[in-house]
């Protein structure tokens, strides 16, 4: 009898919920792929086909290839792995000191880094357009990882100086007492255990860079070095839309996405949970 | 300890070794974005010059790509770097550019936007090449008249090079099937929508744009419905002239019970999609939409017609409704921009360009053309365009601020009215006092 009632209770608590959120997250997805692996004729016909009769991949052959999907996935890739980088070393560092040490005006610097956050990105657009036109990086990778870093790192200071607090001083204090130099306790002991927060930050990071739409767009003349969301958007006319290429472009962009979750889901639900213990 | 700080040395300079290779990396060819800075006195100089396409998919793209090596073909010394900019973005990119003074050397721009880069002096006059081109006599002339007459100083400062005209889409074999009467007068519009609309079966007689772009859709049928100037007598806007406020609250009123409940947020993209895919009998649009149509709906199944006569049996267009070629005056090599501007609307060039996007050639050259005679929707642009009955009323684009009032104040504005929340009249007096105070401001800059 009771566990039968258990039965019940975990259906009605987990199970139900759980499957009416998963259908809901995932019927997108699902519809981007079935789209993308129709022929283009088959793609508004009537009666709708929940499964593509004549499935064919020729939407992704003609994304990655004709459209240029391969250049804009090797764009986004340079672009957003040198930020996550640059994002990772500035942000651990500055979280650090945030984190470890007390100086004067500590608190108006955590107001200003949060601050930061306030300012709309279209606000900066032709401030920015400027100084990267007079730098001579329109259109060139570096003016688009400079801006990604400089809005990233606020927010990943005050996330990375979040997770270092959680990191007991006393554990780098007894690293030093057996010899360590800071920097090696910081390198042998605090790194280690930073883990969750840094792959947390990283995928942040990355999932930002590789999702910006409009900075990228304003920023890049070049159709040679467009990043994935400006190519997307720009399979989308006002006259015509190709949503075969569409849908197989966006399951392409989706794919690093995907994979980088799956890889770092662990330490994700780690970092975010701050869990790190002593 | 000192064998530590050689540590801590060495790993600072592990860190910029990596980003410094990292960035190394990044850093490609490093060709300048837009227009090389060789000078232009020797015309048989190599020169490479930008354009950018403002409307871009991947339909038109190879199309322009073709005209683009025609072009190179025929002039080997100038290249022509080609760069797509998506449709949505296109005026805040040329925006920034013109802001930053980093514009391209040619550009496709749409006639509103003419005024407001010509006061900001992004353009170039093409008055002297035009008149100087064979050109001349062949591009439709009152096209080219309006493109001078919305700029404040009244210069040419954009070529069209293809126009485009409001109809409607409707599915001729549910038509026939069902016994109704293409519309010609507004009655018989209305009259169809309700007789189209068969919800047991999911059809609906015709969808309305309540999204983005929906102001535009709106003021066009409204002016095909009065008859009315844009601007009365007395220099009073006529957006919420009785007849305005009578046609918006007949025809709003249509939602939901005649139209799909998902047309509050219709943008382009789903209310050509309920055409396509069966939901809808009518959709108002222009003949640009034909290569969508044709790609889901077979042929013989639909077709365009004219927006609906006034009462006393005129068609209406609103003037302008074209794309341009247009030279910014940032260029180094107006020569050689010219030159492409000047291609781009040769026959060949604007015959390929209007085939395949289903717009209407403005050279004159064109029109014998073999496809143009053979295509129902050019054909009906041209019965409208050529009727001498025909009446062109013009929308007031050299207000900076047009654009974003339709944009911001009457795309909400028309979903309040759809919803229930605001009356046609109040929606149609806050658009009115709107543009009105919008032009008064630019009288007074201009000292109209």
């Amino acid at each position: 009898m009771f566990s039968k009632n258990k039965k019940i209770d975990r259906l009605l608590t987990l199970y139900i919920p759980l499957g009416l959120m998963l259908s809901f997250t995932l019927f997108p997805i699902y519809w981007t792929i079935n789209t993308a692996l129709k022929p283009e004729g088959d793609i508004l016909k009537r009666p709708l086909q929940y499964l593509p009769s004549n499935p064919t991949v020729e939407n992704f052959v003609y994304a990655w290839s004709n459209i240029g999907f391969a250049t804009f996935f090797k764009n986004s890739l340079i672009v957003g792995i040198c930020t996550v980088i640059i994002v990772l070393i500035c942000s651990t560092l500055s979280g650090y000191a945030l984190s470890r040490y007390n100086f004067v005006g500590k608190k108006g610097f955590m107001l200003m880094l949060l601050c930061t956050q306030f300012i709309p990105r279209a606000m900066m657009i032709i401030p920015l357009f400027i100084i990267f036109k007079n730098l001579g990086l329109i259109s060139h990778p570096l003016s688009l990882i400079i801006t990604y870093t400089a809005v990233e790192i606020p927010f990943t200071t005050i996330l990375m100086a979040g997770f270092i607090s959680n990191v007991p001083k006393e554990l780098e204090e007894a690293a030093m007492i057996d010899g360590c130099s800071k920097l090696q306790a910081l390198r042998h002991v605090v790194f280690p255990l930073l883990m969750p927060g840094i792959v947390a930050t990283g995928v942040f990071t990355f999932i930002y860079t590789w999702n910006e739409f409009l900075l990228a767009l304003m920023l890049t003349n070049q159709q040679s070095r467009f990043t994935l969301p400006v190519g997307l958007s720009s399979m989308m006319g006002e006259f015509n839309v190709n949503y075969g290429a569409l849908a197989a472009g966006s399951v392409i962009a989706l794919i690093p996405a995907v994979i980088l979750f799956a890889y770092a889901q662990k330490h994700l639900v780690n970092g975010i949970g701050g869990a790190v213990k002593g | 300890m000192f064998m530590k700080r050689g540590k801590y040395k060495s790993s600072i300079l592990a860190f910029s070794i990596v980003s410094g290779l990292l960035l190394a990396g990044c850093n490609g060819d490093d060709e300048k974005p837009s227009a090389s800075t060789d000078s232009n006195s020797n015309s048989d100089e190599p020169v490479t010059i930008t354009f950018w396409d403002e409307n871009a998919s991947p339909e038109r793209t190879p199309l322009w790509e073709e005209i683009i090596k025609q072009f190179e073909d025929a002039n080997p010394n100038i290249d022509v770097e080609y760069v797509v900019i998506p449709n949505k973005s296109a005026k805040s990119k040329y925006d920034a550019a013109i802001a930053a003074n980093d514009t391209p050397d040619v550009g496709s721009v749409q006639t509103t936007w003419l005024p407001e880069f010509s006061i900001r002096e992004a353009l170039m006059p093409l008055d002297e090449y035009f008149d100087g081109s064979e050109l001349k006599d062949k591009i439709n002339a009152s096209a080219i008249e309006f493109n001078k007459k919305i700029t404040q100083d009244g210069k040419l400062y954009g070529i069209p090079y293809a126009q485009n005209l409001d109809t409607i889409w409707i599915r001729t074999d549910w038509f026939e099937e069902a016994g109704v009467k293409e519309p010609e007068t507004f009655d018989e519009f209305f009259t169809a929508i309700e007789k189209m609309t068969d919800k047991d079966n999911g059809r609906y007689g015709y969808t309305i744009r309540g999204g983005a772009g929906g102001s535009f859709q709106l003021q066009r049928l409204m002016f095909a419905y009065s008859g009315l100037d844009y601007f009365g007598e007395d220099g009073k806007v006529n957006i919420n002239d009785p007849k305005h406020v009578e046609f918006v609250e007949k025809y709003l009123s249509y939602y939901e019970e005649f139209t799909p409940k998902s047309d509050i947020t219709n943008g382009y993209k789903e209310m050509i999609a309920g055409f396509d895919t069966g939901v809808v009998a009518m959709v108002h649009h222009n003949v640009g939409s034909y290569g969508e149509h044709k790609k889901s709906l077979e042929e013989g199944t639909f077709k365009t017609i004219p927006l609906p006569k006034t009462e006393d049996g005129k068609y209406v267009a609103e003037g302008g409704n074209a794309v341009n070629i247009a030279v910014f005056n940032s260029t180094e090599h107006p020569d050689a921009a010219w030159k492409f501007a000047e291609f781009v609307n040769s026959a060949e060039a604007q015959s390929l360009w209007n085939e395949s996007t289903g717009q209407i050639p403005t050279n004159t050259d064109v029109l014998d053309d073999e496809w143009v005679q053979n295509a129902q929707h050019i054909k009906v642009a041209f019965e409208v365009y050529e009727n001498p009955e025909t009446k062109l009323y013009e929308p007031p684009f050299y207000l900076p601020d047009y654009r974003s009032i339709l944009d911001n104040l009457v795309d909400p504005g028309i979903q309040q009215v759809m919803s229930g929340q605001k009356s046609a009249k109040d929606f149609l007096d806050e658009w009115a006092t709107a543009i009105e105070e919008s032009k008064e401001k630019y009288d007074q800059t201009f000292n109209k």
